[in-house]
């Protein structure tokens, strides 16, 4: 069942055991192998390989359900032997350095270990369905029949010019495909080369049978998929041989990583697809082989995976089975160190589901049932963890109490760009409040730094990221931490910017308060520090002059505005409150068309001659101005008009 | 009748940074030509003679590049790895490259396939240039050794071992065909004499060295390693002249302006930045996309080519000044200069009586209206979007005659909604500018005085005024913290009074504001 297996050291193993699907075995970065129960959903086995950092494990295959007691292979187990049909035991893991390992889940330990025959790693490793032998194929370009009562090579051919990066057996147990170069399909009776294939151009790193072999051999199709390539191909075997190119192609999002299918045993047979791609999505599809279609396949359904937060992110799925039904599919996803399996129902008529998942409360749910026999050493967060597998990987083990931290771990060992860890800082300074000050030192030596680098090179998006910073702690401290040489060019930067709009500049005076405060005495030691500053000190002199008549504009605004904003509120509140003034403001409602008349000739009183012509047009301007405001402000002033006059009436008291 | 005198619009200073000579000839280039290549452009070389074309390395290719082509007009794909450092031989036939899987190959530049294969190195060749009589090659590699070859041969003829680390820039002397130097990641920058079989001159630059670079006298020799770039005295013996610490990553081009007057410094801070080979002052920058790895100038500055790391090679070639011009020209044809001179230049005699014509002015709009007195339209005109957004400085002239004139309050008055938002939206949009803002704290509070009546009647309105006292509350609470700044200033100066006297009483005296500081800073003073 090594859906993948391919040679991209990419893709790490992960595979369902047949049948039952009971177990996921999983091979993570750190080159241990785990097996979970997808019933329980807590990890069943874990196994250690002795070589697990030097050779990673490459490839996993299920072997083929069988009652226990059948092989003679298994005379070890007898004793043990479980009585449950059809029980998947045996896994066969293909490593890096060449050798294949036979682990048995029933005892729980390594069965056996098949070795001597490759001299480059084993890229796949595939059960031949009835007898009990194993195909390997490797960077070596051969392929190997293991014999596993014996447990030694039954027979070795060279496959290819290249790697062999795929291998699939029939279902039947009579053809095997194997992908280098080219794919090849070999009969496996007289190992010889029975078809050829071309078309990919990157390594095929997926091939499955997608038929039966059905009486008339024209029906037997087999589907792959490439590296870097985001269509499988299905290739139909014909008689006449006029299978050069292939009849069918699915589109995906991304290159697959995991597929899953029911094979069809009729033409009338839809065949199903699952396929889980690079990027964490499903794709389901059904079709039906019949012949050659011209355009490619969308899936029929989309699956995507996010997390409930507010802002969510995805969650990549790793593997899926379809379930004996159409609609039920077994899922796994999440980190590779700690998957979550679920069964779930899709509503196929829909052609994009998208799924949420509280992944952190799961997580810790399958962490407290961890089994006991397995150890995991407790890593500080000094130490660093060299695994196998990519480089720049990490995958640190954390004791079981940080377990729903793990996740968050993954994603932070990663490399960050200077953008990315700013980005950092800025959340943890506006989410930390009662935080330790450690961290908040640690923060500003950074900034520090950063202030530095971008007054040095003079870079625009660094000070700006830097000045933007609105905690007075922050800044506090990136000040002190700020060497000598960098004050002079911090000062100059700051004067270049208080001279903007006083929401951006409140924030510059901030920084520039800090530097006079903690750099006192090194400003006053500077011999020249008249001439240094002078262009500060003029420029704030010359902006704090409009200082009094500023206060006094911003009282006036703030009376009227109040004013209204009472208006307004008292007009909120009811009708009944206004009877009582109303009848007061009559009285005195001559007056203020008095005042009205003064105002007129008082503005015009300056320029008689002149404003004439003006004064008309004001007249017709103010006319315009009541129609303008008639049909939509008619309403209003009604309802204002007391409040308008109130206005007045206080205006002149002053 | 005395003439109209048209509004004066004040000049005001551009804030921010200053503009010099410089700045306008480096900003006189044309928005940049991008071209995406394979892989990150690890060498940029202009050919010496014309057309100077100009050889890209990227990836596994070498293209050459005419001087206004966007398309490669040869490339050189023969390599099995990646090739490094493609370089033009003086007369501008040859092309050198180095590769990853340490051969050195030489093309003829019409050719397609190397003529020489320069085997010998064990590691991959970073460094290839030739010599100054055209014969030899020099090489260097991370086997650590550089190495000369002759050319008609491919033989190697000595070989360096001096270097205890990479090799990966270097230049040969255009003036002595024996002289070559190379710098090494091991911190070092070497001086070799073909002819004395080992190294003349060390200078320790103190960081990997990613560049080196010759003046054209080759007095002087440029270095850039690690964030600093540093120049050298090679006639005092490798004397350090200069370090210059501009960039916030590792600096990994040099390049020289072609007159020599300014040293081009490139780096992964993508930044480039242009430095006076006088003072060694930065004069200049510019800002690219991406890390920079390499930096190539055409001959005269016509064009700037760099390199990133993200594949792209950017292209800026300089504004011709002829060019715009003839362009300008096919737009509209104008009437010749002699129609304009027409008589003018004409010189009365002694006998001549001079008749005088009165010159017509050309008003603008503006100031039509303000000759008419229509003072509320001569508001409008000075409020036009365009007016407003592009020349504020025109609507506050405006605004200012008219508070001269004292008819200021009846141009503000008698608008309707439209007309008011229009003028709140201008206050507020102007109101901070420290320059603007004498002017509109009057206007403003003529508009309340005006318009306070109005107040409630309009959203929109009441909105903008809103808006505006929001902000004078910011702009006060700014100049508050500004003034307790002015105060921590003052104590400074007060405190470094001893040694200045002169300037700082100077200031004490202008500064009529903080009239409680100085006696805050008397016993400072004491102290101090």
């Amino acid at each position: 069942m090594a859906a993948d297996g391919g040679s991209s050291s990419l893709q790490l193993p992960c595979v369902f055991s047949p049948k039952s699907r009971q177990f996921l075995a999983l091979c993570a970065q750190d080159g241990r192998l785990r097996i979970w129960n997808t019933d329980s959903k807590t990890l069943h086995q874990e196994y250690v390989p002795s070589a697990h950092l030097s050779a990673t494990c490459t490839c996993i295959a299920w072997g083929p359900c069988r009652t226990v007691k059948e092989g003679p292979q298994r005379k070890k187990r007898k004793s043990e032997a479980v009585q449950v049909e059809e029980k998947a035991d045996l896994l066969a893991m293909g490593t890096a350095a060449g050798t294949v390992l036979i682990y048995s889940t029933a005892k729980g330990a390594l069965h056996c270990t098949l070795d001597g025959a490759h001299s480059g790693g084993v890229n796949c490793v595939q059960w031949h369905p009835e007898e009990s032998l194993l195909y390997s194929g490797s960077d070596d370009t051969n392929i190997v029949e293991w014999d596993l009562q014996t447990g030694k090579t039954r027979s070795k051919w060279k496959a290819d010019r290249a790697a062999v990066t795929s291998l699939c057996v029939s279902p039947d147990g009579k053809l095997l495909l194997s992908a280098g170069h080219i794919i090849k399909m070999w009969d496996l009776d007289t190992k010889e080369v029975y078809r050829k294939f071309t078309g990919h151009s990157t390594a095929v790193t997926t091939l499955r049978f997608a038929t039966t072999r059905p009486p008339d051999s024209n029906g037997l199709y087999f589907l792959s998929g490439a590296a870097h390539d985001r269509l499988l191909s299905v290739w139909q075997v014909r008689e006449d041989g006029k299978d050069k190119n292939s009849v069918v192609s699915f589109t995906l999002t991304d290159e697959p990583q995991h597929i899953d299918l029911v094979t069809s045993n009729s033409k009338e047979e839809a065949v199903r697809l699952a396929v889980v791609c690079k990027d964490g999505q499903l794709h389901l599809f059904e079709h039906f082989l019949n012949g050659p279609c011209k355009k490619p396949l969308s899936p029929s359904c989309t699956v995507q995976m996010s997390d409930t937060k507010e802002s969510p992110m995805p969650i990549p799925l790793l593997a899926a089975v379809l379930g004996a039904d159409t609609r039920t599919v077994m899922l796994a996803y999440g980190s590779h160190l700690q998957p979550v399996m679920e069964k779930v129902e899709i509503n196929t008529a829909e052609r994009h589901v998208c799924l949420t998942r509280d992944v952190q409360t799961t997580l810790s749910l399958s962490m407290e049932t961890t089994v006991s026999k397995v150890k995991t050493p407790i890593v500080n967060a000094k130490s660093k963890v060299l695994v196998p597998g990519l480089p720049g990987h990490q995958a640190p083990l954390k004791g079981t109490s940080q377990g729903s931290e793990k996740r968050k771990k993954d994603t932070d060992t990663k490399e960050m760009s200077i953008a990315e860890r700013l980005g950092e800082i800025d959340l943890s300074t506006i989410s930390e409040k009662g935080a330790s000050k450690g961290t908040a030192s640690l923060q500003t030596d950074n900034f520090a730094v950063l202030l530095v680098q971008g007054l040095e090179s003079n870079d625009a998006s660094i000070l700006n990221k830097v000045f933007q910073t609105r905690k007075d702690m922050v800044i506090k401290k990136t000040v002190a931490r700020l060497p000598l040489s960098a004050v002079l060019p911090l000062v100059e930067e700051l004067t270049k910017r208080l001279q903007g709009h006083p929401f951006t500049a409140a924030l510059m005076v901030r920084w520039l308060k800090a530097v006079l405060m903690h750099h006192t005495s090194y400003l006053a030691s500077l011999p020249d520090l008249v001439t240094q500053l002078g262009v500060l000190y003029h420029m704030i002199e010359s902006r704090v002059k409009m200082f009094h008549k500023l206060t006094k504009l911003h009282g006036k605004l703030y009376l009227l505005m109040t004013q209204m904003a009472t208006s307004d509120s008292s007009k909120m509140v009811s009708d009944v409150d206004h009877t009582a003034k109303l009848v007061y403001e009559d009285e005195s409602s001559d007056e203020d068309e008095a005042s009205g008349d003064e105002g007129l000739p008082d503005e015009d009183s300056d320029h008689w001659e002149e404003d004439e012509a003006v004064e008309e047009a004001m007249t017709e301007d103010n006319q315009e101005e009541s129609e303008d405001e008639d049909p939509d402000s008619r309403t209003e002033s009604k309802a204002n008009g007391e409040e308008d006059m109130e206005h007045e009436n206080e205006s002149e008291e002053e | 009748m005395a003439s109209f005198k048209p509004t004066k619009i004040q000049v005001y200073p551009k804030l921010g940074e200053k503009v010099t000579q410089d700045t306008l000839y480096w900003k006189n280039y044309k928005a940049p030509v991008q071209i995406k290549e394979f892989g990150a452009v690890t060498s940029i070389d202009f050919s010496p003679v014309t057309p100077h074309n100009f050889a890209v390395t990227a990836f596994t290719r070498i293209h050459i590049y005419g001087p206004f082509s966007q398309e490669p007009v040869k490339s050189f794909t023969r390599f099995k790895d990646t090739a490094y450092c493609g370089r033009f031989r003086s007369d501008g036939q040859l092309l050198v490259a180095g590769c990853e899987d340490s051969v050195v190959r030489l093309f003829d530049v019409s050719g397609k396939v190397a003529l020489r294969l320069f085997k010998g190195h064990t590691k991959a060749v970073h460094l290839t240039d030739f010599t100054s009589d055209r014969y030899q090659i020099l090489t260097g590699s991370d086997d650590y050794t550089c190495r000369l070859w002759d050319i008609p041969n491919a033989t190697e003829l000595t070989t360096y071992r001096e270097h205890t680390d990479y090799i990966r820039c270097g230049v040969t002397s255009k003036l002595n065909r024996d002289l070559f130097i190379t710098g090494s990641y091991d911190h070092t920058v070497k001086l070799f004499d073909a002819r004395v079989e080992k190294s003349v001159i060390t200078m320790d630059h103190g960081q990997p060295v990613e560049s080196v670079l010759l003046y054209p006298s080759e007095g002087l020799l440029v270095s850039a390693g690690g964030r600093h770039v540093k120049v050298w005295d090679l006639l005092k013996g490798g004397q350090p002249l200069v370090s210059l610490k501009n960039h916030h990553k590792t600096v990994t081009s040099l390049a020289l302006s072609s007159n020599g007057q300014r040293l081009l410094s490139a780096s992964l801070d993508r930044h480039v930045k242009v430095y006076s080979t006088t003072n060694y002052k930065v004069v200049h920058n510019f800002d690219y996309a991406a890390s920079i790895l390499s930096l190539a100038l055409a001959p005269d500055d016509e064009s700037i080519v760099v390199g990133m790391t993200n594949s792209i090679l950017s292209i800026k070639h300089r504004k011709n000044q002829e060019d715009s011009k003839e362009i300008a020209g096919q737009q509209r044809r104008r009437p010749s200069y002699r129609v304009f001179v027409k008589g003018k230049n004409y010189v009365p005699k002694q006998d001549d009586y001079l008749v005088s014509k009165p010159v017509k002015e050309h008003l603008a709009k503006y100031d039509k209206q303000l000759r008419r007195f229509n003072v509320s339209k001569a508001l409008d005109t000075a409020l036009e979007t365009w007016i407003r957004f592009r020349k504020p400085e025109i609507t506050m002239a405006v605004i200012k005659e008219l508070d001269r004139r004292g008819t200021l309050k009846n141009a503000l008055a008698g608008r309707d909604e439209r007309g008011l938002s229009q003028l709140l939206n201008f206050l507020i949009g102007n109101f901070v500018d420290a320059r603007f803002t004498p002017v509109l704290v009057t206007a403003a509070e003529m508009i309340l005085d005006i318009y306070q009546s109005i107040i409630g009647q309009s959203p929109l309105v009441d909105r903008q005024l809103l808006r505006l006292q929001d902000l004078v509350e910011k702009e006060i609470d700014y100049q508050k913290e500004l003034l307790e700044v002015l105060g921590m200033l003052d104590t400074m100066f007060a405190s470094s009074l001893p040694r200045k006297e002169v300037p700082c009483s100077g200031i004490g005296k202008s500064n009529g504001l903080t009239q409680g500081e100085p006696s805050t800073s008397k016993p400072q003073l004491q102290v101090t």
